[in-house]
């Protein structure tokens, strides 16, 4: 942020005289309000989004009233959640209930912060990358699990509950399948990720293909991610067939919304780490994007980004309107039994083959053959 | 477990869910499997016999009281007085619809079938009183009133028969004509106050069971919806009614 | 030295499931009292939806009594109306019409896969797969075409009389019929592919709830629920009535396929396989039904000899036995309703102990209980 502040104030003559700091902390406003606006935008769109692809997988037509085939629906929504009644429980522990959906919406937007959106468009290219995503959006547990407990209220005190036992197990299996990205390109920074999978191999280049343990790890990432996040078939917190709607059950307008909000920004994170770590990020293939001019080189690579995390972003959409819920225990088994000695095999047999073929993949290796 | 148990729990998994995502995905993306019909710019063809709200035709009902009757709910409710030529002549004829449920029983007993379901099933009201319908726009007082006069005449023309024959044969029948004359008189000068208390003689039907239904009657509200373009007709606004109808409410 | 537990006692939880519930199916409540997320014990509380409807029978008269059986199980209303007729016709020894009775197979049968259909769609939309419950709504749409068609009404159909069925099929009824059967049938296999053989689904049923066929007996069970437990008996074939000894087909038991006999996947099959069933018989039915009349003659004032009857039919939720004393008099002396639901909450208590909060939700379900048989 520091170097584009730099930068900022020797192309401006204007900005000379101001000092350095207050040019940075402008710009850190700047930055933050446009990734806000996206992801309150994505967050709308998304929950449009998810309503029609559950209205066409369910034979209906889904939202078509406000605005043309219904493409307004999601400011109906934000602004009939905005004007509600805010009700506090009368037992409620008013602090804590107020707080809550803070910490869930804040746990989901920071992770923004690091989204590779492109070559150049990243907010903070932080070295530590994947770490910080996976260390914020387990703020998220903290929220839920405080909406459960203040709310006085058996049912969301179970969600909370069931969202913190699930959550905690969860971000074991999810950093285990995340690993073998960072082992390739031997950093934690997102954007060194992606740039490791660009390249003359093209499709093949992606961490996806790099080996057959980095491509069963991308859908054991899959997997705990949805898991990680609440969404089904894990939606076990608010499975609203069970606990009524679980943690949320007592929280209305604008502070519902932002628990709202912070499900499909984690949705969103889910999305864009699978694509950064296995699909080539905004890499497409046979191109370089980083040789076009600086502005539509980003656009470039912004759209091919997008594309990719909108489509894992259906694809979650689709399993969720496919599969049944998993009952409490067996999500625990299945994390414990299933995915963390899994994701551990191929975590061992990623290093492994790094170790053996010194760090190339097999696509790499063909293509050596044929010279 | 074993380790070959396990990969075939995975295995399964996979297959299955693969499964109902290739279903889910044929939906999702085949647009003629959309089945919804948008209601109210699309309507479904509503097949004959089909029991909408009720409708009764009263100038073919003989107001025999086999709705009234066979109603499990009591939703219907009528009125009748005897007229000059011995035909009972209804007063009033309501159906409360909010109370009705259109299980057709009444419709099956009409001996002179002028009681229908229609296709009509939309209706939306502000005030209860709205959901009953009158079927027959006029007073019911009036009406009596009207009936008690025609009967009279009728009864004045048949005494000046007998009175003439009366000196040859006179008889015990014509005495209770002749009674029941007067009564219709001083019915129709009652006016309206005769509803209530009518003279035995001109109105039985409409009895006791009427003064208590035509209390009912203000209650009541103004005037039954357009169930259907041929009923459109039948039931008119009834404005005292229903000022009194929205007081009360 | 203080154990754990006493520095840090815990203490079971009450939690109040219902009658405001999305999976209850209505207004059951239950109280459950909870160790965290496991069920130490699962009361269920019913009355909530109680309207009299034996009461009533006593004041209106017999043919009256009609729409109010409608009002008993709503999403199996034909079954309901045929099983007041049957035991109003068996009280009175009335002799009805073969075509009526063909027309009362094939709308019950109709009304069967429609419940069943209700039953499968509620059940996955409680283990939280909501799709396949639009797709089950979707199919019942085309039962309930037909029955507006035959009858006039879509959801309380009033269909029966005291001496057969209030009108004939209308032309192109049985065609219609027919081409519902063909494009319904390829869908049950649809349903197991998309979410009967589900891994998921299959877990969350699997060896839940085992109900042994003893125990089964012993607490009355009846239909789809007492066939689960592997008990093969249909009032259809044991005690036939109408014309079902003139068609063929099998009776569907539990087979403990993916668990235990008696679990609440082998419920849920049963009702799965019933839909075929119910197809093969409205396909015998359409095929076989002769011509005439669809009324008998029985005076508009009916009054039936003294004396008392029970006659059960089996409904989509169980037998339902209808107890009738005549005291000759135009209106029932005495009603008495017996339903499959009512009797299926009395084996409740004793099968969720030990489960979770999650299987108390896949009980209900596998029961497919509707509050107004179970209130009446």
């Amino acid at each position: 942020m520091e170097a584009l502040a730099i930068s900022l104030v020797n192309a401006v003559p204007l900005l000379a005289g101001v000092p350095l700091w207050a040019v940075t902390l402008l710009l850190m406003v700047v930055v933050a309000a446009v990734i806000l606006v996206f992801a309150l935008t994505f967050e709308g769109v998304g929950s449009l989004v998810l309503r029609k692809v559950a209205g066409d997988i369910q034979a209906r037509i889904g939202p078509n009233r406000v605005g043309p085939n219904g493409m307004l629906q999601f400011l109906a929504d934000g602004v009939k959640l905005v004007l509600k009644e805010d009700l506090i429980p009368a037992n409620a522990d008013r602090l804590l209930f107020k707080l809550a959906p803070y910490f869930a919406f804040v746990g989901s937007f920071a992770a923004f912060v690091v989204v590779p959106f492109g070559v150049g468009l990243i907010a903070a290219d932080l070295n530590i990358g994947i770490y910080y995503v996976m260390a914020v959006t387990s703020l998220v547990v903290i929220g839920v699990l405080l909406a459960g407990w203040s709310s006085n209220n058996k049912w969301a005190l179970l969600g909370g509950m069931r969202a913190a036992a699930q959550i905690v197990s969860y971000e074991i299996p999810v950093g285990m399948a995340l690993i073998p990205a960072v082992l390739i390109a031997g950093s934690l920074s997102l954007q060194d990720i992606v740039r490791s999978q660009s390249g003359l191999l093209g499709i093949f280049g992606w961490n996806l293909f790099h080996n057959p343990f980095t491509f069963f790890s991308f859908f054991l990432y899959f997997t705990a991610a949805q898991a990680e996040t609440n969404q089904t078939p894990f939606d076990l917190p608010e499975a609203e067939s069970e606990l009524v709607s679980g943690y949320n059950v007592e929280y209305s307008g604008i502070r519902f919304g932002l628990f709202f909000l912070s499900e499909f920004g984690d949705m969103f994170i889910v999305a864009t780490l699978s694509t950064a770590c296995f699909l080539g990020g905004w890499n497409v293939p046979f191109f370089n994007a980083g040789t076009l001019p600086w502005i539509w080189g980003n656009l470039f690579s912004l759209g091919v980004f997008l594309a990719k995390a909108f489509t894992m972003v259906l694809i979650m959409m689709w399993v969720r309107w496919t599969l049944p819920r998993l009952r409490v225990d067996q999500l625990m088994r299945m994390a414990w039994k299933y995915l963390v000695p899994l994701t551990f095999v191929n975590l061992l047999g990623v290093s492994l083959w790094l170790l053996v073929f010194k760090g190339k993949g097999i696509p790499a290796m063909i293509a050596s053959l044929f010279g | 477990m074993g380790l070959k148990a396990y990969m075939n729990d995975i295995v399964e998994a996979v297959v299955t869910t693969a499964k109902g995502m290739r279903i889910t995905a044929r939906y999702g993306v085949d647009p003629r499997e959309e089945v919804t019909l948008q209601y109210p710019e699309e309507r479904w063809e509503i097949p004959e016999g089909y029991r909408g709200f009720l409708h009764n035709d009263i100038k073919t009902c003989t107001a025999c009281t086999m709705c009234v009757k066979t109603c499990p709910v009591d939703c219907i409710s009528l009125e009748s007085v005897r007229g000059a030529d011995k035909r009972m002549v209804l007063a009033s004829y309501d159906i409360n619809i909010g109370r009705c449920m259109y299980c057709g029983l009444c419709v099956e007993v009409c001996p002179p079938k002028s009681l229908k379901h229609t296709s009509g099933y939309e209706m939306a009201s502000v005030t209860r009183g709205e959901l009953i319908l009158h079927f027959i726009a006029e007073d019911a007082a009036e009406i009596k009133a009207r009936v008690a006069r025609q009967v009279a005449e009728a009864a004045a023309k048949a005494e000046a028969q007998a009175a003439a024959k009366a000196a040859e044969v006179p008889s015990s029948g014509t005495a209770e004509v002749a009674k029941a004359a007067e009564a219709a008189k001083a019915g129709a000068q009652a006016g309206p106050k005769a509803a209530e208390v009518p003279p035995s003689g001109t109105a039985e039907a409409a009895g006791a069971q009427a003064s208590a239904k035509t209390a009912e009657v203000p209650l009541s509200g103004t005037k039954a919806p357009d169930v259907s373009s041929e009923s459109a007709k039948a039931p008119v606004v009834e404005p005292k009614a229903a000022k009194e109808g929205e007081n009360k409410e | 030295m203080t154990t754990r537990t006493d520095a840090l006692p815990t203490q079971e939880m009450t939690i109040n499931m219902g009658p405001q519930h999305p999976s209850t199916h209505g207004v059951l409540r239950v109280i459950l009292t909870t160790d965290g997320e496991v069920v130490t014990r699962a009361v269920p509380d019913v009355g909530y939806l109680h309207r009299g409807l034996e009461k009533i029978g006593e004041r209106v008269t017999y043919a009256q009594y009609m729409p109010f059986t409608d009002r008993l199980d709503y999403l199996a209303a034909m079954n309901c109306n045929c099983a007041w007729a049957w035991a109003v016709e068996k009280l009175a020894k009335i002799e009805v019409p073969e075509r009526a009775e063909y027309l009362r197979v094939i709308v019950c049968e109709l009304n069967r896969i429609s419940s069943h259909l209700i039953a499968f769609g509620s059940y996955t939309a409680d283990m939280g797969a909501f799709t396949p419950f639009l797709y089950g709504i979707r199919e019942r749409e085309h039962v309930n075409d037909l029955f507006e068609m035959i009858c006039g009404n879509r959801l309380t159909y009033n269909y029966a009389r005291v001496g057969g069925v209030s009108g004939d099929a209308p032309p192109g009824f049985l065609e219609k019929t027919k081409e519902f059967l063909d494009y319904f049938e390829p869908k049950i296999d649809e349903y197991n592919n998309l979410i009967s053989y589900n891994k998921i689904f299959v877990h969350r049923l699997a060896n839940v709830a085992v109900i042994p066929a003893e125990e089964a007996v012993a607490y009355g069970l009846t239909g789809p629920n007492l066939r689960g437990s592997g008990v093969p008996f249909d009032l259809r074939k044991d005690e036939p009535y109408s014309v079902y000894p003139k068609f063929d087909f099998k009776v569907c038991v539990g087979t403990g396929e993916r668990g235990t006999l008696g679990d609440c996947f082998d419920r849920y099959m049963v009702r799965i396989n019933e839909m075929r069933e119910s197809i093969k018989i409205v396909r015998q039915a359409v095929a076989q039904i002769p011509d005439g009349p669809v009324l008998a003659k029985v005076p508009r004032l009916f009054k039936p000899p003294v004396g008392e009857v029970y006659f059960r039919s089996e409904c989509p939720r169980g037998e339902t036995g209808i107890y009738l004393i005549s005291d000759g008099s135009v209106n029932p002396f005495r009603l008495k309703i017996r339903t499959g639901s009512f009797v299926a909450m009395n084996i409740f208590e004793k099968v969720t102990k030990g489960l979770m909060i999650a299987d108390i939700v896949a009980v209900i379900g596998s029961f497919d209980i509707i509050l107004p048989e179970i209130d009446r």
